[in-house]
């Protein structure tokens, strides 16, 4: 009877290892490095300052006040990692009041997952960086702190930023998502690669006098043009693209438009520049393949410029987006930071002098040179320093010299939760199965309509 | 009589202090399985039952409407497609070529030890590294593979960014990676077989193939009957080396259960369709294990 027992239980166990994957899901709450443990729950009383629990060796000599530890997550890696590292240490070494700790979380995505993780577990970090298509999730569902007061504190003014980059972050008149790391597509070209071809020393104006000029780019081993997956942000890139042909991905109200004629328009060409033309990939990494010289050009973000331009083997172009049927379209993108809501009152001042410093004049000068990103600051685009910077590098300024005639992204891909992901699929299944874009968007638009329901319904208690 | 009462409350005594004891040394596993296993399935149970974005204050009950949209999509049948496919044909090229490998190196031939070394190597090694190195032995371009198959004439197929192709990259890396522990795993039931049962079918004139046939074959029963559990059940959780190589892509070609859910609860936030999904897996897996143990160990043999 024993041994029976003890057999049954046994293979209970064993049944529930199977449901081991999905402790293994909840894990990422667990697991992940998180703030430090005194971080307070959205909902406490901001009384529970732990601001004394800073380590005496931090504490700087002569200092009258105590240093605030505050927690950062970062998203990036590579040649921007190494600058997003350098803005920490930038600002620890500037003053003492405020120790930045930097703690990475890998990609957008991730350290968006983390942070929805981190927010059931209630351990958020003070600061974190969030996408273009994720701050609005947390906003909405208010988790992020207003910033308003806490900028009129530390003296940061609204008019400074760039306001076309601003104003994506602001929610009924109410800052919530401060422009750090801030981009858009460019064009980029292997010059190399152009000569041979014959072709002028520019990017191509419209899209048709591309169509003319690829074959000629096109050859063993390279191709014209790439797309990158789903995952690398085609979503992104398509917004410019159907808005060239005329279409949009849909109305602020988040009536769906997709599926409509410019949304076709631009879909079928992009099938027909991996179908019918066939001088577009799919490569892995689309910026690799370009700087590895596997194709010979391709929409890439401004962030990827110090990058390429360090190591390509080759000289590298940039021009603006090529023109649609309907025109000129180009979107914003990037990053932006954060402070998440509940913080006793002396992190958020914390936080504050932290953003101020990082997204501030003199840095995002520093910031832009070492990235590609654009710097966020008016007076910085004009400053002295960064314009020798474009006459040296001329290709930093194609970014900014495009600023000004972008436009914000649809709703469905930056609001609707998930929906960047969604489109990307569909245009995974234009591009890569050459599946009809008309058909692909009726399913898209019935994914994206389901997946926006949540939001709608929280958009009208959370603004009305 | 009185020898009855003053013996009863003494066996009684050592049966409580028995269970006792029984308790005391299962209780530091049940209680890591009860926090770490239990209640996540629980927990998840209720989960697919709401409507949840991991984020708002408001979970809403919605009782079975998460598992009419899951169960009813289009690409929940594909998930299923692809899991099956990987799962019978990487269980069964593994344990086949598992086999074929441990039996040759069974013989003894020399540099014996460093191949069974080899081997067992890519076992050991983090999933997400080796998914790395591979990404690179695939590139159709400049990639090892591409070198090979360029020797014999062949053009590399564009592995990770074909649809038609994405799925038997995945495998190979998959069948490479667990072939070895296949490996070990034989040479050990090898080990266990009796000799003299060779001997016997060899008088009875067995030829090798039928030595094969009626003596390790069956000899190796119970081995092979572990490693298909554990190998079936360790497909339908796969999930590193398809989240670093591939991403469940091109266009759902590798998108497999355990991907799904992690796409459905963290890439688009939906904690009721992906707690539906983890369900499914549980029911699925549970099932498969109840039917194995039911019907494959009855004709396994144990000596």
């Amino acid at each position: 009877m024993a041994k029976v027992t003890r057999r049954q239980f046994l293979r209970g166990v064993a049944a529930g290892a199977g449901a081991l994957t999905l402790a293994a899901c909840g894990g990422a709450a667990t697991t992940s490095p998180t703030a430090e443990p005194t971080a307070a729950p959205a909902t406490a009383a901001p009384t529970t300052a732990p601001a004394t629990a800073v380590p005496p060796a931090t504490m700087p000599p002569g200092s009258m006040g105590s240093t605030v530890e505050i927690t950062y997550w970062g998203s990036f890696s590579g040649v921007l990692g190494e600058a997003e590292k350098a803005t920490v240490e930038a600002f620890n070494n500037s003053q003492k009041d405020v120790k930045v700790n930097y703690q990475f979380q890998g990609n957008y995505e991730e350290t968006a997952q983390k942070l929805t993780a981190a927010i059931q577990a209630r351990q958020t970090p003070d600061v974190s960086l969030l996408s273009d298509v994720w701050w609005f999730s947390f906003y909405i569902n208010g988790h992020l702190q207003p910033l308003d007061d806490l900028m009129a504190a530390e003296g940061v003014k609204r008019e400074a930023y760039v306001d076309v980059l601003l104003n994506e972050g602001i929610r009924k008149n109410t800052v919530y998502w401060i422009p750090f790391a801030r981009s858009t597509p460019l064009f980029y070209y292997n010059k190399q690669a152009w000569q041979e071809a014959g072709l002028e020393d520019r990017a191509p104006k419209t899209w048709d006098e591309f169509i003319e000029w690829a074959p000629k780019l096109n050859k063993e081993g390279r191709s014209a043009f790439a797309h990158p997956s789903a995952a690398s942000y085609i979503a992104w890139l398509f917004q410019c693209v159907i808005w060239q042909f005329g279409g949009r991905y849909s109305d602020p109200d988040f009536t769906i438009r997709i599926h409509e004629e410019g949304g076709v328009r631009a879909g079928n060409f992009y099938r027909d520049t991996t179908q019918t033309y066939k001088w577009a990939t799919t490569p892995k990494d689309v910026t690799q393949d370009f700087v590895t010289g596997l194709t010979a050009s391709a929409m890439l973000s401004t962030a990827a410029l110090a990058g390429v331009e360090k190591n390509a083997q080759f000289p590298v172009g940039t021009g603006f987006l090529p023109e649609g049927p309907a025109g000129f379209g180009c979107c914003t993108g990037g990053a932006g930071m954060a402070i998440l809501a509940g913080l006793p009152a002396e992190k958020q001042r914390a936080a504050m002098k932290w953003i101020a410093f990082a997204t501030g004049e003199e840095w995002t000068i520093e910031w832009a040179q070492r990235t590609g990103y654009m710097p966020v600051r008016k007076a910085a685009v004009e400053s002295e320093r960064m314009q020798k910077y474009f006459a040296e590098r001329p290709n930093f300024r194609t970014a900014v010299e495009q600023l000004p005639k972008t436009r914000p992204q649809d709703a469905a891909r930056v609001y609707i939760r998930g929906g960047d992901q969604i489109i990307g699929k569909g245009l995974e299944r234009i591009t890569i199965n050459g599946e009809d874009p008309a058909k692909v968007w009726m399913d898209v638009k019935a994914q994206l309509e389901e997946a926006a329901k949540p939001t709608i319904e929280l958009l009208k208690t959370v603004e009305g | 009589m009185s020898a009855f009462s003053r013996s009863r409350p003494r066996v009684s005594a050592r049966e409580w202090h028995e269970r006792l004891l029984f308790l005391l040394l299962i209780s530091p596993n049940v209680l890591l399985l009860a926090a770490f296993t239990f209640w996540p399935m629980i927990y998840n149970a209720y989960l697919s039952t709401i409507s949840w974005n991991f984020l708002s204050p408001v979970q809403r009950f919605v009782g079975l409407r998460n598992y009419e949209t899951v169960l009813s999509s289009e690409i929940f049948r594909i998930v299923l497609i692809n899991t099956a496919v990987f799962t019978v044909v990487s269980v069964t090229v593994t344990m086949v070529l598992g086999l074929g490998l441990a039996l040759l190196l069974n013989q003894p031939l020399r540099w014996r030890n460093g191949a069974r070394a080899v081997l067992f190597t890519p076992t050991m090694l983090s999933g997400a590294a080796i998914a790395i190195v591979w990404i690179y032995i695939f590139d159709p371009r400049f990639g090892l593979l591409a070198q090979i198959l360029g020797w014999f004439g062949f053009r590399s197929p564009n592995w990770l960014a074909d649809p038609n192709w994405a799925m038997t990259a995945l495998l190979i890396v998959y069948i490479w990676k667990n072939a070895g522990y296949a490996v070990v795993i034989y040479l050990a039931g090898l080990q266990t077989i009796d000799q003299t049962l060779y001997e016997a079918a060899r008088i009875d004139g067995a030829g090798p193939w039928g030595q094969f046939w009626h003596v390790t074959l069956p000899g190796l029963s119970p081995i092979s009957f572990f490693l298909l559990v554990t190998s079936v059940l360790a497909c339908f959780q796969a999930f590193d080396i398809i989240q670093v190589m591939t991403e469940g892509g091109p266009v759902n070609a590798t998108n497999m259960l355990v991907y799904h859910l992690y796409e459905r609860g963290f890439i688009q936030s939906q904690a009721g369709p992906a707690g539906v999904v983890a369900m499914v897996m549980f029911v699925v897996m549970l099932i498969l294990t109840i039917l194995q143990l039911r019907f494959i160990e009855r004709r396994v043999h144990y000596s």
